[in-house]
């Protein structure tokens, strides 16, 4: 029986998971904690789809060009289309294993209107489809755990891949539970850890994805995209140990953004765009609120407190909880902040990477967002990213001969022993503050030259002396070790970053305002040995 | 955000699975509107962290994911009480003492993290799936929304009179998916039934404790009203 070996648990993992035991193969679903603890749960917002006889003339078609344009035409139109046709019947799947969809009155699904989307096409659940559909693709998961055919280990830190000569074999963790590392061999292994979040510090998503993974196997050859592309949620609010996103379902459901000028509201979008201003692209309304300069407000008070409770109710939770803010007498104050990373690894449309056997999916994966990414494709990306690469690994031939990788093994353990001998007390987590205020400060909305120039110094020095300082060895293993694979990708990003002299999506040059034909591209960066490589996909290497 | 009076944290603390369990006690500048799970993280971050009487102290474990109560890592006992460290703020803490302490129904990884694994392994093992499903009622969905929304933190666990830690007794949340398989199960609804009175029918004493300390504020009274009939 041929062996899956997929790392992360959130709702591209589970969705692989269940698409592979299905179809009879063996799976190992290993990740730290249970699915539950996924940044999955966070996403408030829904998932796009085209439904039949609904949203009054919308059709598949829409939906592919909508997301094209969003992204600022860079992203494959071969993947984007198999993305939104098969969007109908994965929200039928979803309904089938339990998804709690909000409904209409006559019980169909209901959907309302997205940022960059011409038809209400955004499913939801309430404002917390990202738990919904996670409760029921666990479940789901279940039912084959039950079967045996998936089996899942918890205390699984991702450590490195076993590659030689350009194929996958399995992977390498440390084990939380017995303090060692461990190695699971696989005929294919598929990459679930989400978004590169640690780059920036505490974002609106989870602190478990800190975009290592995609680091250690940048090191390791796999070939990355797009990493300059960042999405910044245009409306997060403050709070006393993060910010927290304010989801995009308050501007669908007609919230406006204005700013006080004197004793008047300036609804600024609307001014510039137009009624349907406030539903404007992420990208847009992130750009012109940085613009403003000044604090912005969220309105949603003439929903009356009923509707709210009952629409958004999770909204009214969370500033009421963690800032005393009724938002049915009260406006939320809001400010953009990273939200969604359209880059990481890089993948064909099967969803495997340059490495033969290894896959990406979910936020970790670069394919469908191009530029910029719309509200409610980040859900149906992380389901069809799944089953997508549960199919291939179903047809593949496997790996047949195992690689003996024992020697490997044996160094890094030595390699960890050493580490962790410590006597220091420096944290590590010094050194990740550091790397979060330089990229905040230099690879921010607005970008610049002289910006991504001191951006690349200062991460060039903390990698410079990361190996150097010896790590306080009662802080976990997993946060010691996984510094410099983030600290890799953080200056991967950077380079992209620098690289491209123009402003399209979420990348916007303060030097460099208008959009090229040249940079009209993915970018990929490989790594070798030390030395970073960018070049533009213009022939669609990887769109097939 | 208001800064106020020192506080005193005091942690019951372990290195590693079955080593021996010990008090250690922090100053923290306390400020109101931070949370229990914000302060961790401040204490964590100084230079070197140095316990009351000065002496290096090794950084405190926790675990986190949200930081905003959607995920249930953070559930510990505070002052006596289960509840989430991020949902749980200084400002409603009587007095400058405070006492953490880790699940006690749940075995010890270090410090203040558990192993709840116990949770999903109960659930695979009586088979906790929809499988064919059929569409419930309209009537039935908020509740269902609501039943979904279980983080499976434990915390009714926890606090519940009746749960030993045991594969007997499942408490609360299992309560819960019961009843979302029974709405729409078109095969499992009688099976889960018979499991739903083995592992929880027969062994709650309806204390109801368990209502009080949900984060998710899940009405599991609807959800055994609903599986008794």
């Amino acid at each position: 029986m041929k062996k899956v070996l997929i790392v992360g648990s959130g709702i591209s993992g589970l969705s692989c998971a269940i698409a592979c035991a299905k179809s009879g193969m063996e799976v190992i679903l290993a990740s730290p904690f249970p699915s539950e603890r996924s940044q999955s749960v966070m996403a408030a917002g829904g998932i796009n789809a085209v439904l039949n006889g609904r949203a009054g003339g919308d059709s598949v078609s829409a939906h592919i060009e909508d997301t094209l344009k969003g992204g600022c035409n860079i992203a494959g139109k071969e993947a984007v289309s198999g993305l939104c046709t098969a969007a109908p019947q994965i929200i039928r799947w979803l309904e089938k294993l339990g998804t709690v969809f909000s409904i209409n009155p006559d019980g169909s699904i209901a959907q309302r209107a997205f940022g960059g989307q011409s038809f209400n096409r955004t499913c939801y659940c309430g404002a917390s489809t990202g738990k919904q559909i996670v409760t029921a693709l666990v479940m789901e998961a279940r039912r084959y755990e039950g079967a045996g055919m998936i089996k899942r280990r918890y205390w699984m830190d991702f450590y490195s891949a076993l590659i030689k000569g350009g194929v996958c074999y399995g992977a390498v963790f440390y084990n939380e539970a017995t303090a060692d590392l461990e190695m699971i061999e696989a005929d294919g292994v598929v990459i679930a850890t989400g978004g590169q979040n640690a780059l920036f510090g505490k974002t609106t998503g989870s602190t478990l994805c800190d975009g290592y993974a995609e680091g250690k196997l940048f090191m390791q050859g796999v070939e990355l995209k797009n990493l300059e592309f960042i999405q910044y949620h245009p409306t997060t609010i403050e709070t006393a140990q993060k910010r927290m996103l304010i989801s995009e379902a308050v501007r669908g459901e007609g919230g406006r953004l204005f700013y006080v000028d004197g004793k008047n509201r300036v609804y600024f979008l609307e001014e510039k765009f137009g009624k349907k201003g406030n539903l404007m692209p992420r990208d847009v309304v992130a750009r012109c609120i940085d613009e403003t300069q000044k604090e912005v407000f969220l309105d949603i008070t003439f929903l009356g407190k009923e509707e709210i409770i009952k629409r958004l109710g999770e909204v009214y939770d969370l500033c009421l909880k963690y800032r005393g803010i009724d938002i049915s007498k009260q406006c939320i104050p809001v400010a953009p902040s990273v939200h969604f990373f359209m880059g990481g690894i890089a993948v064909k449309n099967n969803h495997e990477t340059n490495i033969k056997n290894l896959y990406a999916i979910g936020e970790c994966a670069s394919i469908y967002h191009g530029a910029n990414r719309l509200g409610g494709n980040s859900l149906l990306a992380a389901v069809y990213s799944g089953i997508t690469a549960a199919k291939d690994i179903s047809m593949s031939a496997g790996n047949g001969k195992c690689e003996d990788f024992g020697r490997q093994l044996d160094e890094e353990r030595e390699r960890l022993r050493t580490l962790r001998q410590s006597k220091s007390v420096f944290p590590v987590m010094y050194i990740r503050d550091m790397l979060a205020e330089s990229m905040n400060k230099n690879l921010g909305i607005s970008r610049s030259e002289r910006k991504i120039s001191q951006g690349i110094e200062d991460v060039t020095f903390f990698l410079s002396v990361a190996d150097k300082i010896h790590y306080d060895n009662s802080e976990m293993a997993y946060l010691c070790y996984s510094l410099e694979g983030i600290l890799t990708l953080a200056k991967a990003t950077l380079l992209c970053a620098g690289e491209r002299k123009e402003s399209r999506g979420a990348h916007a040059r303060m030097d460099y305002k208008e959009k090229k034909d040249e940079y009209a591209a993915a970018t990929i960066i490989s790594y070798d040995n030390g030395a970073y490589k960018i070049r533009y996909d213009r022939g669609d290497e990887y769109e097939h | 955000m208001t800064v106020g009076m020192n506080m005193n944290i005091k942690i019951l603390r372990r290195r590693e699975p079955g080593a021996e369990p010990y008090w250690q006690e922090f100053y923290y500048e306390k400020k109101e509107d931070q949370s229990v799970a914000g302060m961790l993280d401040e204490l964590n971050y100084k230079d070197d962290l140095k316990d009351i009487n000065g002496n290096p102290a090794p950084r405190i474990q926790w675990e986190c994911s949200c930081l905003q109560g959607m995920c249930g890592g953070c559930a510990m006992v505070i002052n006596g009480i289960p509840a989430l460290a991020c949902e749980t703020f200084l400002r409603d803490m009587k007095g400058d003492r405070l006492i953490l302490e880790p699940l006690k129904k749940f075995p010890v990884i270090s410090d203040l993290v558990v192993d709840r694994g116990i949770i999903q392994d109960n659930l695979r093992d009586v088979n906790a799936y929809i499988g064919e499903y059929k569409k419930a009622d309209t009537n039935e969905y908020e509740h269902m929304y609501a039943a979904a929304k279980c983080l499976k933190c434990g915390l009714c666990l926890e606090v519940c009179p009746n749960y030993g830690g045991g594969r007997r007794f499942f408490g609360a949340l299992f309560a819960n998916d019961c009843y979302l398989i029974a709405a729409r199960s078109s095969v499992l609804d009688k099976k889960i039934k018979k499991e739903y009175n083995v592992h929880f029918a027969k062994g709650c004493s309806k204390s109801l404790s368990c209502v009080d300390v949900c984060p998710a504020k899940i009405p599991t009274l609807a959800s055994i009203g609903k599986m008794n009939k």
